[in-house]
């Protein structure tokens, strides 16, 4: 509201005079705050995107050096070493039990040795010997010659060779650089491996499956029971105080804080149930609760929006109630269920503190194999990660953020594709 | 006979049922009618009364299979809950048991370790006493695995020779599918009350249980949190004070949170009404909406890693020395961050929802734009908005990962936003995992803490929601 005229000016009739330099001053004035509140809501706006580009962009620069790592290239002069393998012996399915009897570790330790230099051994990670035993399996005929092979350098020396690492480490890396021994490749093992303490042999991939394994069991759980309750209320539940209470109760679920759904995990599933401790099981069954909620009320709205001209035709050529719901008006929610379920299983995945409590925080060294074994998923492994003191975590943590955030941004997307593609107004 | 495969039998079984009830089913429908199935269906006042079918063939057919599965799959899963207790009886009717030390606990270490060889999950004893107890565990197992499959498939069996002895043509099958289908129905919606009442009952359990150790005065208003000096032996008073984590929280959570939160959010929703063109807008509202959907363990490594140094050096370099690199403002300010797209949805949606006439009446007037959203729509859209920031403090004190990792778990009671102070949150997860046993005050309190979270955030959703619908009703 403008402020009125003053009483004065009302009662002399006096037409304000809008040309006065006065007048125009507040014109100007005003105007001034009109543009300056205008820059105020544009700038909180970019702020708050200059912020999740801040995020994306560190994430990003810390990261991707996670994904590649040194290779230090060794010579191996495999019949003059003190090893012996029968290549015969290799031909079986046991190959990697022969190997692992063959002394590969001295090997690759004196390769290591001979062609870096003393000390060469603590160059190369100290798993590397694993690499040597692919190789020779893989391709047996190189026992009979000499061959190079690139071996995964130890931690120091990759945090050097991402120039991170500390003097000593950037001095020797220097001097593998000048001989021509180091070279950059893309990390597989990360993909592939589980967790590990040292920083260059960690991987995510028992994480993910623990991840896949954990929203399995939240899908299987939720989304039937999800679905089946929306239809229940939307279609068939009389007006009565249980139904109130029921609705109520969902409402209420879909803000409880995600930690409380831990503690309930914990009491019941864990020490009531005794359920395994750290299984995807119990973590399906804890996201299960906490998304169901969410599936429940995206579910109603989709029921919602199928006219109810057509639960009246079907009615009308003589279809049952349950065989309009399930012939009809589920066929036509589909995709808006479907949508809502995407949504709610991509903020389970990125859950963490509900499996902290129900102690999916171990340090688990193999993927699972099933849902009762313990295991890991990826925010919480992102989390141990990030808790450790070692210097090469950083950017492991960083690379399973970004694998994090983009399968995070696969799932939207297909939900916002299934959105478009499939809503329909009536 | 493992469980899995006596489960996909039963199934199995009960789609031969499906299959032959329906098949039953269509050769009565057939031969109720006067024509051959081949010919086209007489009309209807031609069909003979009586012996038509009431249910469509594959109703009779669900029917069969209802009465196949469901007894004896409920029956396998009863069953299968009861078996370890009902093994370890028959072990210990075996004549080995009298062997048996008598002290509780090496006998079940005895005991479970023979159950695990009998299992195949362990290859050999530690304790050789074990080993008596194999074979016991292995024939008990045996004996009770196959007798519970010989009664699923009984069961299953009799299910399905009732179901089809009543196959007949004015047999009500789809009633009694569709009463089935509804219960199911019931049942699904019935477990969110479950799960509610799950929670405050284990909430409620544990947190008395806590209460009778520690006096819930002395914990809702004491200033003293130490309870790793409970956990040591030093006694339970003044141990758990829990107002210094009630302070952390509001700190973090409602105040440097909501600091952020609340222009930003605000802000950002009045640009986006009022004066973004609808091209900017649908690229801008995704983008804060992206900020709602990151994981919060991103946010908390983000503070963690990113803005909890850098706060750490600007404190410093003005001069506050005792900054602590793991300050309330760090988590505060990223926790407000994340919050932006909640406040700023629903100050979308109660702005939007003012009348347009206001925003009309305002401009006709000669106010400008930024006036007209000032003194008319904020205002009248002043309860959304509150409702929408309750919510949001609600969502923020109830936030876990970002001040796990980046907040303190020092208890202090300190207004220095460049402190380190905990959380309620924080203090839960800290207290639940480590390995101590379960009956400590030290993991009761952590239940007792989460009641205190759940009522709160409760009662703020509550609130909130009877201020939006209570605003929403006054311009409907």
């Amino acid at each position: 509201m403008t402020s009125p005229p003053p009483d004065e000016t009302l009662t002399r009739r006096i037409p304000t005079d809008w040309k006065g330099q006065a007048m125009q001053r507040r014109i100007a004035a005003r105007y001034r705050a009109e543009r300056r509140f205008r820059l105020i809501g544009l700038a909180s706006i970019l702020l708050s995107a200059g912020f999740l580009a801040f995020l994306l962009v560190s994430m990003l620069g810390n990261g991707l050096s996670g994904f590649t790592r040194t290779e230090i290239a060794v010579k191996f002069d495999f019949p003059r070493a003190p090893m012996v393998v029968d290549p015969a012996m290799l031909e079986g399915g046991n190959a990697d039990q022969v190997l692992a009897g063959a002394n590969l570790p001295v090997v690759t330790a004196q390769a290591a040795n001979a062609a870096l230099g003393e000390g060469g051994d603590a160059l190369i990670s100290s798993n590397a010997w694993l690499t040597v035993r692919d190789a020779i399996r893989d391709d047996p005929s190189i026992l009979q010659r000499e061959a190079v092979l690139s071996l995964p350098a130890s931690a120091d020396i990759d945090l050097a060779a991402k120039s991170q690492g500390t003097a000593q480490a950037e001095a020797a890396y220097a001097r593998l650089k000048q001989g021509g021994h180091v070279s950059r490749a893309i990390n597989m093992p990360f993909l592939t491996a589980s967790d590990a303490t040292d920083p260059t042999q960690v991987g995510i991939w028992g994480a993910f499956k623990g991840s896949l394994l954990t929203m399995l069991v939240t899908l299987l759980l939720s989304f039937p029971v999800g679905v089946l309750a929306a239809l229940y209320l939307e279609e068939y539940a009389p007006r009565n105080r249980w139904t109130d209470m029921i609705e109520v109760s969902i409402n209420n679920l879909a803000a409880v804080p995600s930690i409380i759904f831990g503690l309930l995990g914990l009491a019941v599933f864990l020490n009531m149930m005794h359920l395994p401790r750290s299984a995807p099981l119990v973590g399906g069954l804890t996201m299960a609760l906490m998304t169901m909620p969410v599936i429940v009320i995206a579910g109603r709205n989709a029921i919602k929006a199928v006219p109810p001209s057509i639960r009246d035709a079907a009615l009308g050529i003589g279809a049952s109630p349950v065989q309009v719901v399930f012939h009809h008006v589920l066929p036509l929610a589909l995709p808006g269920i479907m949508t809502g379920t995407i949504i709610g299983m991509a903020r389970a995945l990125g859950e963490t503190a509900p499996l902290l409590m129900i102690g999916m925080r171990a340090f688990i060294a193999s993927p699972p194999g099933g849902v009762t074994d313990p295991a890991t998923v990826l925010p919480v492994q992102i989390f141990l990660w990030s808790d450790e003191i070692s210097k090469g975590f950083v950017e492991k943590t960083s690379a399973a953020i970004i694998v994090l955030l983009l399968f995070l941004l696969g799932m939207n997307s297909i939900a916002i594709y299934l959105r478009n593609k499939f809503e329909k107004r009536w | 006979m493992s469980g899995t495969a006596i489960t996909i039998l039963i199934i199995g079984l009960g789609l031969i049922a499906w299959l032959s009830a329906r098949a039953r089913a269509l050769r009565l429908a057939h031969a109720g009618r006067a024509s051959p199935p081949s010919a086209p269906s007489p009309a209807p006042e031609a069909r003979p009364r009586g012996p038509l079918l009431h249910s469509l063939p594959s109703y009779h057919g669900w029917y069969a299979a209802i009465w196949v599965a469901v007894p004896a799959l409920l029956f396998l899963t009863v069953w299968t809950s009861l078996m370890p207790g009902l093994v370890t009886d028959r072990v210990l009717q075996d004549p080995a048991a009298a062997t048996l030390p008598q002290d509780a606990f090496s006998r079940g270490a005895i005991l479970s370790e023979g159950r695990a060889i009998a299992q195949g999950k362990a290859a050999a004893a530690f304790d050789p006493r074990s080993n008596a107890f194999v074979e016991p565990y292995r024939e008990a197992q045996r004996f009770y695995s196959i007798g519970g499959g010989v009664i699923a498939l009984l069961l299953a069996f009799a299910g399905g020779a009732y179901a089809f002895t009543r196959i007949r043509p004015d047999f009500r099958a789809r009633t009694r599918v569709e009463r089935l289908v509804m219960l199911g129905l019931l049942i699904a919606s019935l477990i969110a009350i479950i799960t509610t009442v799950g929670i405050v009952a284990s909430l409620l359990w544990e947190s008395i249980r806590f209460f009778s150790l520690v006096n819930p005065v002395d914990f809702l208003f004491g200033t003293k949190w130490s309870p790793q000096s409970a956990a040591l032996g030093y006694g339970n008073e003044n141990a758990f004070g829990a107002v210094p984590l009630f302070w952390g929280t509001i700190f973090i959570g409602a105040i440097i949170a909501m600091a952020v939160a609340i222009p930003l959010g605000l802000m950002s929703a009045i640009y986006l009404t009022q004066y973004a063109r609808p091209a900017a807008r649908k690229w801008l509202k995704p983008i804060l909406e992206v900020l709602a959907g990151v994981p919060t363990v991103v946010y908390g490594y983000f503070a963690a890693l990113t803005i909890a140094p850098a706060m750490r050096d600007f404190a410093v370099s003005i001069g506050i020395s005792s900054a602590s690199s793991e300050s309330a403002l760090a988590a505060g300010l990223v926790m407000g961050v994340m919050i932006i797209p909640f406040v700023s949805s629903m100050a979308d949606d109660s702005i939007s929802s003012v009348p347009q006439a206001m925003r009309d009446g305002s401009l006709a007037m000669g106010a400008t734009t930024s006036e007209t959203i000032r003194q008319v729509l904020l205002p009248a859209a002043l309860p959304g908005v509150v409702g929408g920031v309750l919510l949001a403090v609600s969502r923020a004190i109830g936030e876990t990962m970002i001040v796990v990792m980046a907040a303190g778990l020092a208890a202090n009671l300190t207004l220095n936003p460049f402190a380190s102070v905990t959380t309620v949150t924080t203090q839960i997860v800290q207290l639940l995992t480590g390995d101590q046993e379960f009956d400590s005050a030290k993991t009761l309190a952590a239940f007792a803490l989460g009641l205190v979270l759940f009522i709160v955030t409760l009662l703020l959703n509550i609130v909130a929601l009877q201020v939006v619908k209570r605003y929403r009703e006054a311009y409907e």
